[in-house]
């Protein structure tokens, strides 16, 4: 096997509370050493002078649409995207065609993703049958088949009493359930944000009360059963109070995320019927946001992820209410970071990264997201000052091009990463090592 | 001597153009674009259905793809009436089949058409259209958007009964489901820009989220809201929309909210009764002071629309600035 040796760069490793210049010594896919000046021979050493070096990004929420959408995203072309943006290992969503309530589906992505060799993925597998939320999913085969979690992401367990006996299964299987929060018959055919733009644009909108209910149904049932729960993607001030709230009476077995957008962007970004803005949770208003930022800042949030949702042109070249929902995100979220909490000053460096690393693992329960030796060799090197013009059609591996982020400027991008223990990306291009 | 119509016109629009290629909402209409549009359609007016050579060998096309009576009969006569050539697609178009808006659009462009008049069930559409096609889009209802040529055609009748060249100092009180109503959500954004007071009435459920930055007061009693009120605005309660659920029945409505003889009396003594049309008598409006009561004004709507669609085909189907519009094919 190969080793590399990463000099002189400002290596941020929150797990190891490392946050300055240190060399990293990476042999047989493992972290070998860590430490400043490392004299050791190596096959290639890479110069990092100038650059951040993290634990590569874990994502826990990824639509990579194989099997049954390949003309929206494939494995390995959602693999690339990631790689591009520095993640390492995703969770894949279970709404795929057929979708992955079965190991057959679930076995299928594992072996494609390991023939694509690109990043690690870890399949979820759906609650309900066809995640149509009638009939529980085999939960104890789909884990054995390698589902790292259960989630009927996209839509929401309708039925309190279907969702009720599923965390008392992941709790049987020990697995961990994932909810997308949404009280359907509150939505009402809402396709964004219900508010002030939304009343402009003649829209139907989405209450926050939406999210809001079933983040505190969903917290109340995992509770009532023991479950570990992990609530994808929120959104609003309400879910963040919840939340909070939860976790203040010492429940552990909760965790939240935030998907970057809904930090970065509020729902004026719907103006002129923007279809890339549409999208599940919907762009919140300005107030959320800063509710958001203090649950961040106050850790009631856990982790970061994109909810990165390719889809074809024409899906979004559609009315706002007819267009699909979801943006594309990967290549995107450690700039989107970077640029909207680091830069102005909400979260230091190391907790931003510390939400795309050890943070998703530790809720993954996975031997990733930290430099300690020992580790897998999943490695992220930043130019963090380095800024550019999102643009999702010229310079994007995802096949998707519906990205809300296309023409921002952001701050921060990946140079190179290696994933276990091998170099796979290096500035711009994807190297099969 | 007989004064020549087209000469008049021409005279009246005095080598001026509008600020926009495309009408998808009030917000991109500025006072000199009113000031110009209102003149006009005076003069439209008043030569009746005479018909002007303005616009020949230009072509329109009405994409309803929502039922329409009065909207669409008056584009396609106003267009007439200019010497356009005019085909009608819409429910029985090709979308049925799956082609999508945008296709249809850009396969009624390459017929180039000066002017495509859209009507759909979504908010957007016609904004939408406009960045892909070169021909100028008139929006004629987008969902619960807006609904541009209504209010100015509303504005006209209302500057016209008061006399004025804005409406500082006049209340419009609007009675009903401004929820699903893209009529009110182009009378609310034109009547702010024209300075009246506006005061809205009707239950909770027909409110939308922060509609008061509009600038307007919301009122459940509508009695309170009618008290010394210069224009009496009634919208009506549009089930195909939707808005079947959000009031328990049509006779309690009424009850609550019809515009009666007594209610309309509560209004200032030169006070007008308009309404976008369908009326539903008895339920929106009492029957009675549909057509009979002289404050209504609901015809002359009618025959402010035809001017007022006139007026824009000229405006836009025949610029006399060489500006071209910007559009990006997909």
């Amino acid at each position: 096997m190969t080793s590399i040796l990463i000099k002189n760069g400002h290596v941020v490793d929150p797990a190891n509370h490392v946050d300055g210049i240190q060399d990293i010594l990476v042999e047989n896919g493992k972290i070998a050493k860590v430490g400043t000046s490392l004299t050791t021979q190596a096959d290639e050493v890479i110069d990092a002078t100038g650059l951040t070096v993290t634990p590569g990004l874990i994502d826990l929420q990824v639509h990579m649409r194989e099997p049954g959408r390949e003309d929206r995203e494939t494995i390995e072309t959602a693999s690339k995207a990631a790689l591009a943006g520095g993640i390492t290992a995703v969770v894949s969503m279970p709404n795929t065609s057929p979708v992955a309530d079965n190991q057959a589906v679930i076995e299928f992505i594992l072996k494609r993703a390991h023939d694509v060799g690109l990043i690690t993925v870890y399949p979820s597998g759906a609650i309900s049958k066809g995640q149509k939320g009638h009939v529980l999913t085999e939960i104890n085969e789909v884990k054995n088949a390698g589902a790292i979690a259960i989630t009927d992401d996209g839509v929401d367990v309708q039925d309190e009493n279907l969702l009720r006996r599923a965390f008392q299964y992941a709790k049987t299987c020990d697995i961990l359930v994932m909810s997308h929060c949404e009280v359907e018959k509150l939505t009402n055919g809402g396709v964004m944000h219900e508010g002030w733009v939304s009343t402009q644009l003649g829209l139907p909108g989405v209450p926050a009360e939406v999210e809001d209910l079933a983040v505190h149904k969903n917290i109340m049932l995992a509770n009532m059963c023991g479950a570990r729960l992990h609530l994808l993607h929120n959104s609003t001030k309400g879910a963040t109070e919840a939340i909070r709230e939860a976790k203040r009476k010492g429940h552990t077995n909760i965790t939240a995320e935030v998907s970057v957008q809904h930090f970065a962007l509020t729902d004026e970004e719907c103006f002129h019927y923007n279809t890339n803005a549409k999208m599940y949770p919907p762009l919140r208003s300005q107030a959320h946001i800063e509710a958001i930022i203090e649950g961040i800042k106050d850790d009631t949030y856990d982790a970061f992820t994109t909810d990165h949702a390719p889809h074809i042109e024409p899906d979004k070249l559609e009315t706002f209410q007819n267009a699909a929902f979801g943006s594309t995100g990967l290549e995107t979220s450690f700039a989107v970071m970077n640029t909207y909490l680091v830069k102005p000053g909400h979260i230091s460096f190391s907790k931003g990264i510390s939400k795309m690393t050890v943070e998703p693992a530790r809720i993954l329960r996975v031997n990733k997201g930290t430099l300690s030796v020992g580790a897998d060799a999943d490695i992220a090197i930043f130019d963090t000052r380095q800024e550019w013009i999102v643009d999702a059609y010229k310079n994007s591996f995802s096949k998707g091009k519906n990205c809300i982020f296309d023409g921002k400027k952001l701050t921060g991008k990946a140079v190179m990463v290696i994933r276990g223990g091998r170099l796979k990306y290096q500035n711009g291009e994807i190297l099969h090592t | 001597m007989a004064i020549d119509p087209e000469k008049d016109l021409i005279e009246t629009r005095a080598g001026r153009d509008t600020s926009f290629f495309d009408l998808v909402s009030i917000d991109s209409v500025t006072p000199q674009d009113m000031e110009l549009i209102f003149a006009l359609a005076r003069k439209f007016r008043s030569y009746g259905t005479h018909k002007f050579s303005f616009n020949k060998g230009c072509s329109l096309v009405n994409a309803f793809f929502e039922s329409s009576t009065r909207t669409m009969a008056s584009f396609d006569l106003s267009a007439k009436q200019l010497s356009m050539d005019t085909s009608n697609v819409g429910s029985n178009s090709s979308t049925t089949k799956g082609e999508s808006y945008l296709d249809t659009a850009e396969t009624l462009d390459s017929y180039n058409l000066k002017i495509l008049v859209v009507r759909a069930r979504e908010a957007g559409v016609p904004e939408f259209l406009a960045r892909h096609v070169q021909t100028s889009v008139i929006n004629a209802g987008d969902g619960w958007h807006e609904h541009p040529t209504q209010a100015l055609l509303d504005a006209l009748t209302m500057l016209d009964h008061f006399k004025g060249a804005d409406l500082k100092g006049r209340t419009v009180t609007i009675v009903g489901d401004i929820l699903h109503s893209r009529v009110f959500g182009s009378l609310s954004r034109i009547l702010k820009k024209l300075g009246a007071t506006i005061r809205v009435a009707g239950p909770e459920t027909f409110f939308p989220a922060h509609v008061e930055n509009f600038g307007l007061t919301l009122h459940h009693k509508v009695d309170e809201a009618l008290e010394g009120a210069h224009v009496v605005y009634a919208l009506r309660v549009q089930e195909e929309r939707g808005a079947g659920g959000f009031i328990p029945t049509a006779r309690e409505y009424s009850k609550m909210y019809g515009i009666s003889k007594r209610r309309l009396d509560l209004a200032a003594k030169d006070a007008i009764l308009m309404h976008p049309g369908p009326v539903r008598r008895d339920i929106d409006v009492h029957s009675a002071l549909v057509s009979v009561d002289e404050r209504a004004h609901i015809l002359q709507q009618v025959e402010n629309g035809m001017a007022i669609r006139k007026t824009l085909l000229w405006l836009l189907g025949n610029r006399t600035d060489s500006s071209i519009k910007e559009f990006k094919r997909k």
